[in-house]
């Protein structure tokens, strides 16, 4: 509904209050870390060890939300997606004995274009799953969510037992849209990353978890190690 | 084909923007254009077929001159492993068009006038107007909240995320357009160019028709997206061309030739037709199919044919109009994001008529295996269709041999522990 100049004002003023007592409510709580883990029954029956993974590249996308709206950061998505992937390998290492192998490349000689356009795809198809998944997460537990068989295409080593899909999304805020986030509201800095391991031998999701922090994603090295931490928590050591 | 050589009609100047200065802004956004083409060819996007890229490129040669230096552009043409018929330009000279454009034209002077409408957008600069402008206007509009609206999944989404990291304001411009002016203005240069080149101009019109097809029942469409609205693109680009008048050249009734660009694509169309599979778009891979086959019958078009009938599975052939309207699609797309494709064809095959289809489907996609088989240079590949399609059939025996002969025959498949698994698995049971 189209509203006049007076009256939107009158909105406006009216909604500042409440926003403003909305974000004291909701800041603190975000930017303690939050987590949520979902485990394939395969895992916590121990049908399923995972002792080695690949780790396929990672897609965090972080934006700089001005007062102008957001703008892309390039580089700095793939400097941070360079770190959550090194991070994670740091993390099932040290604390689940879990090693981390490096993912497939051409052999020499062979068309490089065939397994670059593998990788392409298995990404894509697991974007394609992730919204259904998140939809109902809980379902990785019921074993519902699967990647076929087509996982064998990617000719992993041998005793590859999974591979790690990441994604992520956050948002950095610039001086002018913190100060106007705080006095109006709206979200402040974060860094949310989706993360799915799957069997490498049946395409099974094994693990769904999307840990969150609030802060600036580009810069907030040991909150995302902690995110990682609590968010893997629950896979089972090697 | 297109020649580099002096049109015999009246060529019109290309429609540079001379007047424009670059600004840090621009240089901003010309820096994300380039960051974006590596990102692209890395993330295994940017189709690596030489011949393709090749051709395209020719035309674009053909409708910009070699002579035409602009600053901080470097002309680029290349083929996007993408199946929904799209097509973007980057300001840094970079154009792309999607495979699923390619397999929807129907000869090279419809793939021109695209390439045209791009080329324009670079030249005129419409990409740091539009960017000024949105900067200008309190840019309110969040993108991930339009990605997310979009999320069509697939091969699709994967070449919208990759735009979305790295440049949010090609997004705008692919997923919404320019604005009005600077799209109608791109159509009519590009028009212009097209004479120019030798490419009938009434192409631009017939392109823009059959990008209205909705084969999928897709909520938004690239490349036009209804911005102007197609009706009024139509409209305006007939009184244009009925004004000009042009006569109709022999190299324009070359380069309309349909065979020659089914020849020069078919491989580009197959590749397409793998992508649309995956993507979950089978109403696309059967029609696409349809159309190679009725091109090139005896061939392996008839494999990626028998592959589409296989996995549309219990969908109906072709949506109804009902299914095309508006809310249908949106209700659609709504299933689409909690529903897996195993899901979806399970809930179908308990439909009758879902069980129908499926009958129907498995039993032309076994006679078209069948036939692909005893076409011209058969691919292993047909083999490895069958034993999928008998594995479905509950055929186990069936489906192991077919799964072995595709093995021997092709030893180095790059699916073949797949297949080997899937061999040990039928010989047991």
């Amino acid at each position: 509904m189209r509203l006049t100049s007076y009256s939107r004002v009158f909105k406006l003023r009216a909604l500042v209050p409440a926003l403003i007592a909305l974000a004291t409510l909701l800041l603190p709580g975000f930017s303690s870390p939050i987590h949520a883990q979902f485990l394939h029954p395969k895992i916590k029956s121990k049908e399923t060890t995972i002792r080695t993974v690949v780790i396929l590249p990672a897609k965090v996308n972080v934006v700089r939300d001005s007062m102008k709206g957001p703008e892309g950061m390039a580089a700095e998505s793939e400097e941070l997606s360079a770190r959550v992937e090194k991070t994670i390998a740091e993390v099932l290492s040290k604390q689940k004995k879990v090693t981390t192998l490096s993912p497939p490349t051409a052999a020499s000689g062979q068309d490089k274009s065939q397994p670059n356009y593998n990788v392409a795809d298995f990404q894509t198809k697991f974007d394609d799953l992730l919204p259904k998944i998140m939809k109902k997460r809980s379902d990785v537990k019921k074993g519902r969510f699967t990647m076929g068989d087509e996982v064998l295409n990617l000719n992993l080593d041998k005793g590859t037992d999974a591979i790690i899909f990441i994604r992520g999304e956050g948002k950095k805020l610039t001086g002018g849209k913190t100060a106007f986030t705080l006095l109006v509201g709206g979200a402040p800095a974060y860094l949310k990353l989706m993360i799915g391991v799957v069997d490498a031998r049946n395409g099974d999701v094994l693990i769904y978890t999307d840990p969150i922090f609030g802060g600036d994603p580009t810069t907030a090295i040991d909150r995302l190690r902690k995110a990682l931490e609590k968010g893997l928590k629950k896979l089972p050591a090697a | 084909m297109a020649q580099k050589k002096k049109a015999p009609v009246d060529a019109t100047p290309p429609p540079v923007r001379e007047e424009f200065k670059f600004g840090e802004v621009d240089l901003e956004v010309l820096e994300q254009s380039n960051l974006l083409d590596a990102k692209l060819d890395r993330d295994g996007l940017v189709l690596q077929d030489e011949a393709a890229n090749a051709y395209v490129r020719r035309i674009g040669q053909a409708l910009v001159s070699n002579e035409l230096k602009l600053e901080r552009v470097l002309w680029r043409f290349r083929v996007l492993r993408d199946p929904q018929p799209n097509a973007f330009a980057l300001p840094n000279g970079s154009i792309y068009v999607s495979t699923g454009l390619i397999v929807l034209v129907d000869n090279e002077s419809q793939l021109a006038a695209i390439i045209a409408h791009e080329l324009t957008h670079v030249m005129r600069r419409h990409t740091y107007v539009q960017n000024r402008s949105n900067r200008k206007k309190f840019l309110t509009m969040n993108i991930m909240a339009a990605v997310g609206a979009y999320a069509p999944g697939g091969i699709v989404g994967a070449v919208i995320l990759a735009v979305t990291t790295v440049a949010p304001f090609i997004l705008m411009a692919t997923i919404y357009g320019y604005s009005r002016d600077l799209e109608r203005e791109a159509d009519l240069k590009g028009v212009d160019m097209m004479i120019s080149a030798e490419y009938a101009p009434e192409e631009m019109v017939n392109v823009m028709k059959l990008l209205a097809k909705d084969i999928e029942g897709e909520n938004i469409r690239l490349f036009y997206n209804d911005h102007p609205s197609l009706n009024e693109r139509i409209k305006y680009l007939s009184s244009y061309l009925g004004a000009r008048a042009d006569r109709v050249t022999h190299q324009m009734e070359l380069n309309r030739e349909r065979a020659a660009y089914f020849k020069n694509m078919e491989s580009v169309m197959r590749h397409n037709i793998q992508l649309s599979i995956m993507a979950g778009r089978f109403h696309s891979a059967v029609f696409d199919a349809q159309r190679l086959v009725d091109f090139h019958p005896d061939s392996e078009n008839l494999f990626w044919l028998a592959e589409a009938y296989r996995t549309l599975g219990p969908r109906s052939p072709q949506l109804t109009e009902k299914e095309l309207t508006n809310s249908a699609k949106k209700d659609a797309a709504k299933k689409r994001q909690k529903r897996t494709l195993e899901e979806e064809e399970r809930d179908l095959l308990e439909t009758p008529a879902g069980k129908d289809n499926w009958q129907r489907h498995q039993q032309k996609a076994e006679e078209l295996y069948l036939r692909a088989l005893n076409a011209e240079n058969p691919a292993p590949l047909v083999h490895r269709g069958l034993g999928m399609l008998y594995e479905k059939l509950g055929r186990p025996n069936d489906a192991a041999s077919e799964y072995e002969k595709y093995i021997e025959l092709a030893p180095t498949a790059i699916d073949r522990e797949r297949i080997k698994r899937r061999i040990e698995t039928l010989r047991r049971t």
